[in-house]
């Protein structure tokens, strides 16, 4: 057999292992896209979080007594966990953590865009564990179906976790919800400024046809749902909920259609997206810059460790 | 609200329960701030963990002193102002570099074994309960921490240097933790505690060899066994004579809390 | 000095006693001993667990999924299955 003609048998074989539901673990024969595809998603992924970390993080100082400052540090360190979750995944695929980190560092890597906005308020902690983790965990929940078996173990894990912080998010803003005319208003103006942003979070609609990245994504179990299909899931089971609390959505044109019993909405600018995305958000170059000093002002103790250890070796 | 057995000096009591309260809480709020920050991921949790313990533990020395007062925790840590906290200045300045928060919480982490410890023949039941429980989660502090300052203190030039410097800044602060409290006496005479300053000579029997093993050195002079201190101790925390650092650090903490308070969160 | 992530270590966790270890995951750590600690942090947090074991990745000797010749019974081994014999019997046969 030619090494073309192997090569596709190869691809056949592996294609065939996904339908059949099969999961593709480290070591398997893989087909160098699926490899590329996933090392892009995983590190996109635990990027996000270790950057997700600095919107909330900010408000670990200020946090309203003693329930909700344990519960935020608790929340952000969840966080941390699972960036050091996902980078382990990513790395049974050959890459470094030195690599992955390197290229946020950089510049180069992309991450969750919805940590581009900035916190300006307690209030946004609540709207962010509550709305933001929802929209994550319905898109995450499909990955754990992921036919790649690191990642799908990785995001179980994950899930699990996140849906403690949508309750712990909920719990926030349900006594701001309920509670003086300034906490009250300080919630609304805060849903008011994460709407768009978190419905932006499954990506642009894809009417225009999928994406390559997507085509194959899709093929290979990677993504098993469109981004509208992710998008109209988080709209359809938020919405009542929002409602529910005496806050509303800063969307005139969203309501219920009997019809296809779904929630009616408008899409967000995304001609936004493609700016914050591109680095003119109004905190790309902030959260950047702080992950960047952490990442600098800790390297003597990163040294000064491996240092020690080989010290040891030496003269073991 | 429960009453404290007969023959316990109660102002006494109730001044020296404030006191461990506050000084786990400013020293849990400063260990906080690093969530997000520390030099390795793996580092950022475990030393998150070690945060909310201490947050964690002041709760439990606050809800005691709600037991005996009726006063709630939020109330007493959201609603004082600077000036009225009785922590030691210690645990009130910045979190500086890595090095200072390491050799801070160590030094602090050997404070607590000693007076926890202390507290196990303690004459109030509360208190021997209490320690206890602390010392458990405590034992894993000494360990992590025990574990970074040997190694840090003498991995590289660099770590020597940031950890001595560290060390020269934070064992003059570190004695303001053993400051002899007001109505102290009467504690030891109660059999409460046995008093700061032997706390301090415990704590300096264990602190100066372990340091010594790092390639670090505190500002004492040992002979023949006996260890005598040559620097100022920074007081004044417990008599409530703080620096501005205590004033920031409370307005951050009481920030939102002060929005609407007594209000539910 | 270089600047790395450190070495990766692979950990187990036993729940309790009487269960056998289960893999749970991968850390970064500058030696065996943080290894165990960090382990603690990132893996037991919440899960109940007694025991912990940490070893380098670099000393884990594995099999390779693309040799699967390694794990292959094409022969017949029912010889092995319980099944494939009789049990012992109560009652007498009178022959």
């Amino acid at each position: 057999m030619s090494a073309e003609k192997a090569n596709d048998q190869k691809l056949a074989d592996f294609e065939a292992k996904i339908n059949g539901g099969e999961k593709i673990e480290p070591g398997d024969w893989m087909p160098d896209e699926y490899r590329k595809n996933l090392i892009r998603m995983m590190s996109q992924h635990a990027h996000s979080e270790i950057v997700g970390q600095l919107p909330e993080g900010k408000w670990i100082p200020y946090a309203p007594g003693f329930r909700r400052k344990l519960t935020l540090v608790a929340k952000v360190q969840d966080e941390a966990g699972h960036g050091q979750l996902l980078y382990s995944a990513a790395e049974t695929l050959g890459v470094t953590r030195e690599q992955m980190l390197d290229e946020l560092l950089s510049g180069k890597a992309k991450y969750a865009n919805v940590f581009n906005y900035p916190t300006p308020t307690w209030a946004d902690v609540g709207v962010i564990g509550w709305l933001v983790d929802t929209a994550a965990v319905i898109n995450q929940t499909m990955l754990a179906q992921s036919s790649y078996g690191p990642y799908a173990r990785a995001m179980k894990r994950i899930c699990y976790e996140e849906s403690f912080h949508i309750k712990q998010g909920y719990d926030a803003v349900v006594a701001l919800a309920k509670g003086t005319p300034e906490q009250q208003s300080m919630v609304q103006d805060s849903i008011n400024r994460w709407w768009y942003p978190t419905l932006m979070m499954s990506g642009p609609p894809e009417s225009k046809g999928l994406s390559v990245h997507s085509q194959l994504a899709m093929r290979w179990k990677i993504k098993t749902k469109t981004n509208e299909q992710v998008r109209q899931e988080f709209v359809d089971h938020i919405v009542p909920q929002i409602r529910a609390l005496g806050m509303d959505v800063p969307d005139k044109a969203c309501r219920y259609d009997e019809k296809t019993g779904h929630w009616h909405y408008t899409q967000p600018d995304w001609e936004e997206l493609k700016r914050v995305v591109n680095g003119d958000g109004p905190c790309n170059k902030e959260r950047l810059e702080m992950r960047r000093r952490a990442h600098d002002e800790g390297r003597w103790v990163r040294e000064a460790l491996a240092a020690k250890q080989r010290a040891k070796e030496v003269t073991a | 609200m429960s009453d404290l057995p007969a023959g316990l000096p109660r102002e006494q009591l109730l001044r020296y329960i404030l006191a461990l309260a506050d000084d786990e809480l400013m020293l849990g709020h400063r260990n906080s701030e690093w969530t997000g920050h520390s030099p390795i991921l793996e580092e950022d949790i475990a030393f998150s963990n070690i945060a909310q313990d201490e947050l964690g533990h002041s709760l439990v020395w606050y809800t005691l002193y709600e037991q005996l007062t009726g006063k709630s925790p939020d109330s007493m840590a959201f609603e004082r102002g600077w000036q009225d906290f009785s922590c030691c200045r210690f645990v009130t300045y910045p979190r500086g570099d890595f090095a200072y928060t390491v050799v801070r919480q160590y030094l602090f982490d050997e404070a607590e074994y000693v007076r926890l410890s202390s507290f196990g023949r303690s004459s109030f039941p509360a208190f021997k309960d209490i320690a206890g429980k602390l010392l458990r989660e405590e034992a894993y502090h000494l360990m992590h921490l025990k574990g970074l300052v040997t190694r840090l203190g003498d991995a590289t030039d660099e770590s020597h240097r940031r950890m001595q410097a560290a060390l020269d800044a934070a064992f003059p602060q570190s004695l303001g933790i053993f400051e002899k409290l007001e109505g102290e006496d009467a504690l030891m005479a109660a059999g409460v505690f046995p008093g700061n300053e032997v706390s301090q000579r415990e704590w300096l029997q264990r602190v100066v060899p372990v340091l010594a093993s790092a390639s670090l050195k505190p500002p004492v002079n040992t002979q023949n066994g006996t260890s005598s201190i040559n620097c100022t101790p920074d007081l004044g925390g417990r008599q409530g004579k703080h620096t501005e650092h205590l004033n920031h650090l409370v307005d951050d903490l009481q920030l939102v809390y002060r929005i609407a308070p007594g209000a539910k969160w | 000095m270089t600047d790395t992530q450190w070495e990766t270590y692979e950990v187990f966790h036993q729940s309790k006693k009487g269960d056998p270890h289960m893999y749970v995951g991968s850390l970064h750590a500058p030696d065996p001993e943080m290894a165990l600690q960090m382990a603690r942090d990132q893996f037991a947090r919440r899960l109940k667990c007694v025991s912990l074991w940490v070893v380098r990745t670099k000393d884990i000797t594995a099999t390779d999924y693309q040799n699967d010749d390694f794990f292959a019974q094409t022969t017949d081994k029912s010889y092995r299955d319980p099944k494939a014999f009789d049990a012992p019997t109560k009652e007498l046969s009178h022959e």
